[in-house]
């Protein structure tokens, strides 16, 4: 452990991270007893630990050796979060990607539809009644309106479709004649 | 006080003129990024997106075919299927000198453009069928009278592949020339994470449907946003390291503008793709029934190209080649491009990768 506060704060924050993803493992049942070599399927330290590793050896030397900062620092600290943010994203991708949590959204869902179901029925029923008692149409009636005037337009391109086919079918009718924009 | 600063300054390591240009140069774009920074909050600017001109040239419902007149120095035209619902066209025209509209017009392609629009509560009895023997052969022989040409080519994009896919290969009237696949699932069995979310059992489709009716932008949008978690995070931090170029800024305005407009799925349409296409695969194994016909990829006999995107978690490229031996024809080409799912038709490296083999093979067969 470095005697420099710096370096010891930036040891602290490492050992937090590796315990706050230890932790998070266990939360997704995914603890694995360690191992001489990691699985890089499972385990996401595999993954930020070769990354982590060089960042804080990049800090550490900057912190501990007083070097003249640099701007490639901040190129160092860019790569470092891009590798980490790429590390967990395929760490989490695996994690959404097993039935367990494919099961657990399920139910989920199932469990906001079941909540919500009741809600939106009782939301309607209250407004038609509060849209009827003014003499203004209800939201349903209005949708039925505008699914009638789309009925009625599919109608008539079904017509001019008609009317099209029969027009290439006659002899001389050359191009459709019926156009609508 | 002061001396002690002065004596601090004095013990730093002497610079070289080139570190110091560097850190002037970090400076001035540290000064850049907060005036930018302070831009985008104070004095946000609506970005202009779709500049390409454009020309309405048929309507039908909420429905739209668009035409992007060129100098047609390629005979076939181009008609482009892209999804319906989840999002908007707009980002196939995004910005001057980043649209892969203004890129196939530049090419001399004359360029349609199915807009299927936003469906309201109204359309909820739509469904895939209709889309696909209502909707896109009307949209298709609208195009084929607007160009005056005797053969049109298509291009699916997402899920404008599998509509369009199966459009062309139920109507052997359409006097089709060649066909592209972009990022388009066929085979549902490697749809990735949305296929696993999806799967019978997991997904109940019908409670959903009958429940909300149709499936809001929103919750379009958290299935999109829970594929990829981390996005968010990713495309903030790379704003920040880039927020002194003002190219980037207005890029990245425009991009997310069209990456937070999310559309929501009229209800029948909804059940029927996740039924038959996410949980029973039908159309890979030939069993999707359209119009009482049956959905025969052979029937496609054109040449054809599939184009996967290596990061593309929507529709991976397992799921996009296997139209490639589905398909009857000899002329037929599978390529995987860099790029996400967005990344391979919009974006800096659509231009490089994408844009110039698309235009090239079609213009080699049109």
């Amino acid at each position: 452990m470095a005697d420099n506060p710096s370096q010891q704060l930036l040891d602290m924050w490492k050992r937090q991270v590796e315990e706050g993803t230890q932790a998070w493992l266990r939360m997704m049942g995914q603890a694995q007893a360690p191992t001489s070599a990691p699985n890089m399927g499972m385990d996401p330290q595999a993954f930020w630990r070769p990354f982590m590793d060089q960042g804080m050896a990049a800090w550490s030397k900057v912190m501990t050796q007083g070097t003249a900062p640099s701007p490639d620092l901040m190129a160092q600290w860019k790569q470092f979060l891009d590798q980490w943010i790429a590390a967990w994203s395929r760490v989490l991708e695996q994690a959404m990607g097993t039935d367990n949590f494919a099961q657990l959204l399920g139910k989920q869902l199932e469990g906001f539809l079941n909540v919500s179901a009741p809600i939106k029925k009782a939301a309607e029923q209250q407004i038609d009644a509060s849209l009827a008692g003014l003499g203004i149409p209800s939201r349903a009636q209005v949708v039925a309106l505008a699914r009638h005037v789309a009925q009625v337009e599919e109608k008539i391109d079904a017509l001019e479709d008609t009317l099209n086919r029969i027009l290439r079918r006659l002899p001389d009718a050359g191009a459709p004649r019926t156009e609508r924009a | 006080m002061k001396d002690e600063l002065f004596t601090m300054m004095g013990e730093m390591p002497a610079m070289s003129p080139e570190l110091l240009a560097r850190m002037r140069e970090e400076a001035n774009r540290n000064l850049l990024r907060m005036k930018h920074f302070g831009e985008m909050v104070m004095n946000p600017k609506e970005p202009k997106v779709g500049p390409t001109p454009r020309q309405e040239i048929f309507r039908t419902n909420k429905s739209r075919l668009w035409r992007y007149e060129s100098r047609r120095t390629i005979r076939t035209p181009l008609l482009f299927v892209p999804n319906l619902g989840i999002s908007r066209p707009y980002i196939f025209d995004l910005m001057p000198k980043g649209s892969f509209v203004e890129h196939m017009t530049q090419q001399g392609f004359d360029f349609y453009l199915v807009d299927w629009g936003v469906f309201g509560e109204e359309d909820n009895g739509l469904t895939v069928e209709a889309a696909v023997t209502r909707i896109l052969p009307r949209l298709a022989r609208k195009a084929l009278e607007s160009s005056g040409a005797s053969e049109m080519s298509v291009l699916g994009y997402c899920m404008g592949a599998p509509l369009s896919a199966s459009f062309v290969a139920t109507h052997p009237d359409f006097p089709l020339k060649n066909y592209i696949n972009m990022a388009g699932p066929i085979d549902f069995a490697h749809v990735g994470l949305f296929g696993k979310w999806l799967a019978p059992g997991v997904f109940d489709v019908d409670k959903y449907v009958d429940t909300l009716g149709s499936i809001p932008a929103e919750m379009v949008k958290m299935g999109f946003k829970l594929l990829k978690p981390t996005m968010d995070v990713s495309t903030n931090l790379n704003l920040w390291w880039n927020l002194w170029n003002p190219d980037y800024v207005s890029g990245f305005n425009a991009l997310n503008k069209w990456a937070n407009e999310y559309l929501p799925f009229p209800g029948e349409f909804f059940r029927q793709w996740v039924r038959d296409f996410y949980q029973q695969n039908k159309l890979i194994k030939g069993e999707l029934m359209m119009a009482g016909r049956r959905v025969d990829l052979r029937e496609i006999r054109c040449p054809v190209l599939a184009v996967g995107a290596k990061e593309d978690n929507i529709a991976p490229p397992a799921c996009v080649k296997p139209l490639i031996d589905a398909v009857s024809t000899r002329d037929k080409e599978y390529v995987e491009l860099p790029g996400g799912h967005i990344s391979l038709i919009a974006g800096r490296g659509a231009s490089v990768h994408c844009w110039p083999k698309v235009s090239s093979w079609l213009a080699a067969r049109s």
